[in-house]
């Protein structure tokens, strides 16, 4: 069952003075007063962040507290239901107010928190962008034949990851930054313009699969998977290798869980707590893709690398071979034209010279544009994947714990509950 | 569920009697522990005086172990291989200080067949007096030559011997001790084969007992709750099975769990000791689980298994019971209904019989019926008294065995379930202890880590999550 969701806790005293409250009828305006009245919300089960010093979530809390069924009318008169999520924010004490708002609150749905993260994905390419909370259930106990997505302990689950996702984003020194994650918290109905004004989409496809990249990629992606690197960095080999691993060892642990029957008997009254930590993993099967992307963009630039590299050989021979100063191959164009039209005239290999020693510096420039772009992505990226490390350790060592002390409770609860029926028989 | 029996709700009978049983409604999917408190109620021991009065000269002081001069035991199995088949012998010890056995101790191999035997004579011998019940002779589950079985069997028939030796009247018995000294039963056997014994041939076990006129309450009651425990002990076989089995299902799974564990560890660094000792930790309570379910099935399980069995031999004797009054009250009927005939025959006169009509005089045809008659009532009201005797005797024996088997009932049933919850905490207490190993090693991984890492680290605080694990709650929220 969904736990009952905390109302606000409102200072009685400003309720009573209604002096001091200006009366409106604009819901916006009413929820950012409650807002600003609203009182810290005691901590919920979640995954602890370490919080990083200089970051958003230094100086903000951030909640995704509430959730509503929404229906409206589609153009066609259909009916579109969907459900919404209440995202507020609040300052903490003796901290200033990075967006300029002591506390803002708004409603979200599931394709706005989509449509950020993608945002992320093309703007950050080398930063690891937390995971999203699954749309639809994957793996779930087999006990439950149908999916529903407006199950309440789904939805109950999916808001948790919700907030732990914006949590992740506002803990980042450089993505707790940005300003459209800013506007995504405070700005409720200019925010969508605002994003698709940044242009990202531009540079991105939507492709089958749960990957969305760079629209230059998805000629990429049709090629093998190999990319025929002549160089593959290894770092990025192994990276992805290891990610693999952990996807699908994670992916196995948790579809044999979802088979276990008398384990689920056995958990019984902490079924939630356990239901979390099993999303704590899940989460990072879902980490798995993120760094994935970030190799993958690595590879691209490091393809276009090699492509300006290939391009600035290939005319340099051409050069070469204008010139004279390289023997021509036994067979070329050239030589077949030159027999059918005749000889070049002077005029026009000069002519060619010219153009080739004009691509030879453009090439040049690429190679030299290319080689920078990747190197500082290699840079930037191997500092985001260092701190990805020791994040991923901190929290699977809390993954870890978390299930041992649920292990622990339940054996000291049955202890507990023996102990006094053992008291009982001892009446007898 | 028992319902509508005179025990279900505890209340007063209309004429006041108040029923010792308070059989409560019985749901098998609740906590079973709830309702066990209530199997120790039971009729006999606590009723009426008069009972007492009766069990008279059997009345048996609770088995006190000062007393007891008589100790069996069975152990020592071995097989044999005879000509035609291969069987098991157990070694029967006995140790004795009483007169009318030859010697002191005793040692002889019995093989099932031969318990087989003792028990049928003691059935027949004594009728009227509870006959502890043997092992079942097949079990579903397990092979009858699997070393499980056949341990589960030896100690059940332990018990069967124990229960015996404890009884005032069976231990006495001559058969009992043929079979606890002889060293060849096979011709005592054979002997007794052809013999029908006197009291059984003429015990008609029917159907007919509810047809029992003046039952006595406490006999109704004693055959209701009979009804009613062996409904519920069988309740209790039946949910003790399902938590085997589940159990079983449970200890597989966390089995498979661990291999994932262990097989993600390969490809980690960092985490692989931690994920490394979680997998060992969820073998280890596999194993616990496995053992604790052996406990459940064999130890917890016989027990059980022989109150069943018991309750079942039980009913049988209260019919026998019922049997026996109902012949002392069939020949009181025909004793009246005689008495009536000859009252008849004295007023009428025979003018218009059948054998006045042969040709008889009158006076004699009711001389001679009025002779014949007072040979038959004569012959009836001696077996009337026979008859009496034996109803008052079989009475006295079931009560006496009643309040008897109510005690070692409540010991034994009080005993294993307080054994059982104790092995079950133990059992928890194993598994946590196996958890809190794994957050120590985690917890001396963290500290080795910290005293590594730079000053300067952004891992700050791993003293934030310990006071959490050290604080974990000891009472469930």
């Amino acid at each position: 069952m969904a736990e009952s969701v905390e109302s606000p806790e409102y200072n009685p005293a400003i309720i009573a003075d209604s002096a001091a409250v200006p009366v409106t009828s604009d819901v916006d305006e009413l929820s950012k007063i409650a807002a600003k009245i609203r009182q810290a919300r005691p901590p919920r089960p979640c995954v602890q962040l370490t919080i990083q010093d200089g970051t958003l979530l230094e100086a903000m809390e951030i909640n995704v507290s509430e959730q509503e069924k929404r229906t409206t009318q589609t153009a066609m008169g259909m009916k579109d239901v969907y459900t919404v999520y209440y995202v507020e924010t609040r300052v903490k004490d003796g901290t200033s107010k990075p967006l300029g708002e002591e506390a803002t609150s708004l409603w979200r749905r599931y394709s706005e928190f989509e449509l950020l993260r993608n945002y992320l994905l093309v703007t950050y390419s080398h930063v690891v962008i937390p995971p999203l909370p699954e749309k639809r259930a994957t793996i779930m106990w087999q006990q439950l034949s149908t999916v529903d997505n407006f199950d309440s302990e789904f939805i109950e689950r999916r808001r948790t990851g919700l907030e732990g996702f914006l949590r992740r984003v506002a803990n980042h020194h450089k993505l707790c930054q940005d300003k459209i994650f800013h506007g995504f918290l405070q700005d409720e109905n200019g925010w969508k313009s605002s994003v698709n004004a940044s242009g990202f989409q531009a540079k991105m496809t939507i492709l089958p699969g749960s990957v969305n990249v760079n629209k230059q990629d998805s000629r990429l992606k049709s090629l093998n998977a190999a990319f025929r690197l002549k160089k593959p960095d290894k770092r990025f080999e192994d990276l992805k290798n290891y990610c693999t691993n952990l996807q699908n060892n994670i992916t196995a642990l948790l579809k044999l869980r979802a088979f276990f029957i008398s384990y689920k008997d056995y958990i019984d009254d902490f079924m939630s707590e356990e239901e979390l930590i099993a999303d704590q993993l899940k989460e990072y099967a879902s980490f798995a893709d993120a760094v994935r992307s970030v190799c993958r963009k690595q590879e691209m630039l490091q393809y276009e690398v090699e492509r300006a590299e290939e391009n600035l050989a290939a005319k340099t021979q051409l050069r070469d071979q204008l010139q004279g100063t390289v023997p021509t191959k036994a067979f070329s164009w050239r030589g077949l034209s030159s027999k059918v039209f005749g000889p070049e005239t002077d005029q026009v290999k000069e002519m060619k010279l010219r153009q080739v020693k004009d691509q030879i510096q453009e090439a040049e420039e690429q190679v030299t544009r290319t080689q920078k772009e990747a190197a500082e992505f290699v840079e930037e990226a191997l500092k985001e994947i260092e701190r990805f490390k020791k994040t991923k350790t901190a929290d699977l060592k809390e993954i870890f714990i978390n299930f041992s002390v649920l292990q622990i409770k339940i054996a000291k609860k049955g202890i507990a509950t023996w102990m006094s029926t053992k008291e009982c028989f001892e009446k007898m | 569920m028992a319902d509508g029996s005179a025990g279900v709700t505890g209340e007063d009978g209309g004429d006041g009697f108040k029923d010792p049983l308070r059989m409560p409604s019985y749901d098998e999917d609740e906590d079973e522990e709830v309702d066990i408190v209530n199997f120790s109620r039971s009729p006999g021991g606590e009723s009426a005086a008069s009972t007492n009065a009766l069990a008279g000269s059997f009345k048996i002081e609770a088995a006190d172990v000062d007393t007891k001069d008589l100790f069996v035991t069975v152990d020592n199995r071995e097989k044999h291989a005879g000509s035609f088949e291969v069987y098991i012998t157990y070694r029967v010890t006995t140790k004795t200080t009483r007169g009318c056995f030859d010697n002191c101790e005793f040692a002889v191999r019995r093989r099932f067949q031969d318990f087989v035997w003792l028990r049928q004579k003691l059935t027949d011998d004594h009728p009227t007096h509870f006959i502890p019940p043997l092992p079942e002779k097949t079990n579903m589950r397990l092979s009858r030559f699997s070393n499980e079985f056949l341990d589960m069997r030896e100690k059940a028939l332990n018990s069967f011997l124990n229960r015996i030796a404890e009884h005032p009247t069976l231990s006495f018995n001559e058969n009992f001790q043929i079979f606890l000294t002889a060293k060849e039963l096979e011709t005592h056997r054979r002997y007794a084969k052809g013999l029908v014994s006197r009291v059984g041939s003429s015990v008609k076990t029917t159907a007919e007992s509810y047809r029992l006129k003046n039952r006595s309450p406490e006999f109704t009651t004693m055959a209701d709750y009979v009804d009613q425990f062996g409904q519920k002990i069988g309740s209790v076989d039946r949910i003790s099975q399902r938590i085997v089995k589940e159990q079983s299902e449970y200890h597989t799974e966390i089995a498979a769990f661990a291999p994932s564990f262990e097989l993600w560890s390969d490809s980690e660094t960092d985490v692989a000791d931690i994920l490394h000792s979680i997998a060992m930790c969820l073998e280890k309570c596999a194993n616990f689980t496995r053992l604790e379910n052996v406990v459940q099935q064999d130890d917890f399980g016989s027990v059980i298994k022989e109150y069943v069995l018991y309750a079942d031999a039980m009913k049988n004797v209260l019919k026998k019971r019922d049997s026996i009054q109902m012949e002392y009250e069939q020949c009181l009927d025909e004793l009246n209904r005689k008495k009536n005939e000859r009252e008849h025959v004295k007023i009428t006169d025979q003018n218009y019989s059948f054998a006045a009509f042969m040709g008889k005089d009158p006076t004699d045809v009711k001389q001679d019926k009025s002779n014949r008659l007072d040979t038959q009532i004569t012959k009836l009201q001696k077996q009337l008294e026979v008859l009496n005797d034996r109803t008052e005797v079989a009475n006295a024996d079931l009560k006496a065995d009643m309040d008897r088997w109510n005690k070692t009932k409540r010991k034994d049933i009080k005993e294993l379930f307080t054994s059982w919850a104790e092995g079950r905490m133990k059992y928890y207490d194993l598994c946590l202890s196996s958890w809190e190993d794994v957050i120590k090693t985690l917890q001396t991984k963290k500290q080795d880590e910290d005293q590594l890492d730079s000053p300067d680290s952004n891992e700050p605080a791993s003293e934030t999550s310990d006071p959490e694990i050290l604080e974990y709650p000891t009472q469930d929220t």
